[in-house]
């Protein structure tokens, strides 16, 4: 019981809090003072007062997408171990890797079908390059898991990350994750949220039409699949460290938590140095994920 | 539907001996049906689906509660001096259900559908021949020896020609169905030589009495895997699939997507899984690398489709791909005796053979019921069918999210048990290379996945979603309520199955497990479904209240599509279909050997070109580099030589008859 309030209260805080902390880090890079560490909050408070405005070409999808969109993110928090906190002994099952990363399918399937519900050409280009970063991704991630997962025989997560694995497979699966987690997420290399160009824009491109509330659920899921993606990264670099598994669980969630703001501190940093790629140059900068979880498939394979 | 009947399959006593009484049964509706349909060549009554679901039924309960048996037709009713006879295990039992089920939602579909056809179709022949497809797939999948075997199975090679043909005035079609003839003729040579050959090995037709293993069995085994590869439309074998689907009536396609390519299915997995007929150790891996070249390149394709119904042609190469990947890990398994991963790859097969029936019967009708109302298949030309067919844009859409394999659909369900296949290969497999393509094994259908989400994607987005695209599409309508009912249960099941797994898996269990093994497929599925969904809708429930609340202070307003303040969007302006795959073709251009051609005009061109044209051409590179030169190879032999053979002189013909005489005689002295 105690388990599911600290993962409830995880996911209403730690997300949004991450973001502020990524958003005033970047802001310190650059020399600016930058907006105080609740923003996102703020934001998130402001976007859910406004009224929004939908297309008139648009239907049920784009008004359902975002909600299901977040149901699909909470869904996959609560199920995942993103925090290093483990769930009941019935809903392990839950978080099979290859159940989540087909449930975030599914959440990515709505919000591109919703992009092409308004009729938009842009809707249409982000959508389609979603589809194509996405197909490229997934087969990193999932030849990393499975590498991953190999070490304990067990495919859930829970199970993968409360055992001790082997060093190697552990750095390079972490590092192939983080890799594609900045392109799941539509940050820089990959993507510039915060451009002001709709043409080079991905992830952007997709929502330009939504406001309001709308924006709103999309912003917090959006939010809380970054959490996901780096919490899984951080915990499977903490893994290089063999006592990591067995830790008390105060140590053990304090390190979980500290390694995901770390690690949103460190893709902050690495965002203000990168520039952004050319669309072009998209797979060549995936092909190092699938490179990385490539090599930890054969380490795991020839342990075996 | 399926679930009920499952349900009490479960609970009621099977009535022993039952099957062969339902059976005929349903056999004899259909065969009312043939005659009927024979007689009234051009009507389209209320009797022929009326029976098409009744003789479905009967066979449902056949499949359900029948019981297991087999039968044999008495003496003066043989073919040579094999036997009819027909077996009921719960492996045909398994696959009787899945003709049983597009049985019935066929009869709720085609009437409304064929009507549209009434000027150009004989419908009495097309519910004839529609009947006769389901009789003669009864027979393949019930069929006890390779004679038996044979004659349904050409019964249903001819029903289904008929069919594709059915609309023959258009030259289209004629050259389809003449292609699916040809296709439909070279698989059955390769079968005919398998089994010949078997027959010569064993010196039985029965199937049961064929125990062949080893090196001895893999030649008959490969001529017989050619043969049901060519109708299952595995790789390289596939060209007729993206031919012949789009010319047949939407129903007839979704038949044959949907169940008659997966009696090749059966067959394979009752000669070389199942019954032990015909081992050798290389088939597992040779099933498994054509199934896995065959997914990808059939998912590849689709994306560049856009025709509708030959985009899901392709599509059913790379889901008969994934089924094959599914027997493949089964036979290793197998070899390598781990039950483990041998009753995993067999479930996932069969389950996936259900499940990709259940959509791309769904998905079809969708094809069907948008060609009914707009009479278009290119999707570029369609568009905001979602606010003009919004029930069957719900379908269509489900049907997508299935065969995309995403949760909670069955088509996740089927995949996520491969997956399970390929992780225990991973972690059982004999040596570090297997372990490794194992997991490599994993990644391909994680990309195969990725291609298909794009795929639909688009389908959904292009043809459904924004603006209509054409005046036609502008004005459709939504199909007529006996229609939708049958898109409707179709999603009802594909829906169901996902989430009621472990349910589907009893039965598939009894199927997979040699007897003596642990019951081990009933664990495997780990996925608390249920509590899922009701934590899912509890969510949705919560956010769909707090919308609403905020709504009533804060309404939503209606406008415009940002159009960047360059005045109204036209439908012209919105993505289309072949922009939306150019990101992916440009990645895979080389299978596609994809070249797009840019023409710049005018004086000025770089600043000021008076017209811009672009053209992306791709190759269907096995079709044109292996296909067409083989046949125009074959073509040119036919034409140089053996068009001297049947010159037309009588007296050639004379010779040629005492010339096979004297060999015949010389045959039978040498005795």
């Amino acid at each position: 019981m105690s388990c599911w309030l600290l993962q409830l209260i995880n996911i209403c805080i730690i997300p949004l809090l991450l973001m502020g902390v990524i958003r005033k880090t970047k802001a310190l890079l650059q020399t600016r003072y930058g907006a105080p560490v609740l923003q996102p909050f703020y934001d998130l408070a402001k976007l859910l007062r406004k009224s929004e405005t939908i297309s008139g070409t648009a239907s049920w999808v784009f008004i359902w997408s975002p909600r299901v969109g977040l149901m699909i993110a909470v869904l996959t928090a609560v199920c995942v171990p993103w925090a290093g906190l483990v769930l009941p002994e019935g809903w392990r099952g839950a978080s099979n890797f290859l159940f989540v990363l087909y449930l975030l399918a599914l959440g990515k399937f709505l919000t591109m079908l919703a992009a092409m519900d308004t009729g938009s050409a842009f809707g249409g280009l982000g959508a389609s390059r979603e589809a194509t970063i996405s197909l490229l991704v997934e087969p990193a991630l999932v030849i990393g898991l499975g590498a991953f997962a190999l070490q304990t025989g067990q495919m859930d997560l829970t199970a993968m990350y409360a055992a001790p694995a082997s060093p190697i497979v552990a750095a390079l699966v972490g590092c192939a994750l983080i890799i594609a987690a900045l392109a799941e997420l539509s940050r820089m290399p990959v993507d510039d949220p915060t451009t002001h160009l709709e043409l080079t824009m991905v992830h952007e491109a997709m929502i330009l039409e939504n406001s309001g509330r709308n924006l709103a659920l999309i912003e917090y899921a959006g939010a809380l699949r970054a959490c996901l993606y780096f919490g899984l990264a951080a915990q499977t670099l903490l893994h290089v460290w063999p006592g990591f598994a067995t830790l008390a669980f105060g140590w053990h969630y304090a390190l979980s938590l500290g390694a995901l703001f770390l690690l949103g501190i460190a893709v902050a940093v690495a965002e203000g140095i990168l520039v952004k790629l050319k669309w072009r140059a998209v797979p060549n900068y995936l092909a190092f994920a699938t490179a990385l979880s490539l090599l930890a498939a054969l380490v795991a394979a020839a342990q075996g | 539907m399926f679930l009920n009947e499952l349900v009490l399959s479960m609970s009621l006593p099977e009535i022993p001996g039952g099957f062969a009484v339902w059976c005929d049964t349903a056999l004899f509706v259909w065969l009312a049906v043939v005659l009927v349909g024979v007689l009234a060549r051009r009507a389209n009554g209320v009797v022929f689906p009326v029976l098409t679901a009744l003789g479905s039924l009967f066979l449902l309960i056949t499949a359900t509660v029948g019981g297991n048996g087999d039968c044999t037709i008495p003496l003066p009713y043989y073919l040579g001096n094999a036997p009819l006879t027909f077996v009921f295990d719960p492996l045909s039992r398994w696959f009787l259900a899945i003709i049983a089920i597009i049985g019935c939602t066929t009869a709720f579909f085609a009437p409304g559908y064929l009507e549209h056809l009434r000027q150009r179709v004989a419908l009495g022949f097309v519910w004839a021949g529609i009947a006769l497809l389901f009789i003669s797939m009864v027979g393949v999948v019930l069929a006890g020896n390779a004679i038996a075997f044979l004659v349904a199975w050409e019964l249903m090679a001819l029903s289904s020609f008929a069919l594709v043909a059915s609309d023959h005035t258009q030259q289209t079609v004629r050259r389809a169905a003449l292609i699916y003839l040809g296709a439909t003729r070279i698989g059955t040579a390769f079968l005919m030589a398998g089994f010949l050959w078997a027959h010569q090995l064993t010196g039985s037709w029965t199937f049961a009495d064929w125990g062949l293993s080893g090196a001895v069995a893999l030649g008959p085994a490969l001529l017989i895997l050619v043969g049901l590869a060519t109708k299952a439309g595995s790789w390289p074998f596939h060209l007729w699939l993206p031919i012949a689907h789009p010319a047949a009536p939407a129903p007839v396609s979704a038949i044959m997507s949907g169940v008659m390519i997966k009696t090749a299915i059966y067959a394979m997995v009752r000669l070389y899984v199942v019954g032990d007929h015909l081992t050798a150790p290389a088939l597992g891996p040779i099933i498994l690398i054509f199934g896995a070249i065959s997914a990808l390149w059939g998912v590849l394709f689709a994306l560049l489709q856009n025709d509708l119904k030959r985009l899901l042609a392709y599509s059913s190469i790379e889901n008969i791909g994934i089924i094959l990947m599914g027997i493949g890990i089964a036979l290793i398994g197998k070899q390598q005796h781990l039950p483990y991963l041998a009753q995993i790859g067999l479930a996932a097969a069969l389950f996936h053979s259900l499940n990709h029936a259940l959509f791309k019967s769904l998905l079809f009708y969708g094809a069907g019921a948008i060609d009914m109302r707009t009479h278009l298949r290119d999707i570029e030309q369609l568009g905001g069918l979602i606010h003009r067919m919004p029930w069957t844009t719900a379908s269509f859409v489900a049907g997508c999210a299935a065969i995309c394999a995403l949760p909670p659909m069955n088509g996740f369900a089927s995949e996520w048990l491969l997956y399970q296949g390929f992780f225990a290969l991973a972690l059982h497999g004999p040596l570090a290379g297997v372990r490794l393509a194992a997991l490599l094994l994993m990644g391909w259908l994680a990309l195969i996945g990725g291609l298909a989400i794009a795929c639909f994607v688009k389908v959904v987005g292009v043809a459904f979603l924004g603006a209509p695209r054409s005046k036609a599409a502008e004005h459709a309508t939504e199909i007529p309520k006996t229609m939708l009912i049958a898109q409707g249960a179709l999603v009802v099941c594909c829906i169901g199955l996902g989430i009621a797994v472990p349910t589907l898996l009893l039965p598939l269990d009894q199927l997979v497990r040699v007897s003596g093994e642990p019951q081990l497929l009933a664990s495997a599925w780990s996925i608390p479904m249920p509590a899922l969904v009701a934590l899912a809708v509890g969510t949705l429930s919560v956010l769909t209240l707090a919308l609403a609340h905020l709504a009533r202070r804060q309404p939503a307003r209606r406008f415009i599509t940002w159009e960047c303040g360059f005045g109204t969007l036209g439908p012209r302006t919105q993505y289309t279909a072949t922009s939306f795959a150019q990101p992916i073709s440009r990645l895979f251009s080389l299978v596609y050997r994809y070249v797009v051609d840019i023409t710049v005009k005018g004086r000025n061109r770089h600043h000021f070109p008076s017209g811009v044209s672009a053209d992306a051409t791709h190759e269907p590179y096995l079709e044109t580099r292996v296909y067409t030169p083989l046949a125009r190879a074959i073509l040119r032999v036919a034409g140089s030589l053996l068009l001297r053979l049947q010159a037309g002189s009588i007296h050639q013909y004379l010779l040629y008859m005492a010339a096979v005489l004297a060999l015949l005689l010389w045959l039978g002295v040498r005795q």
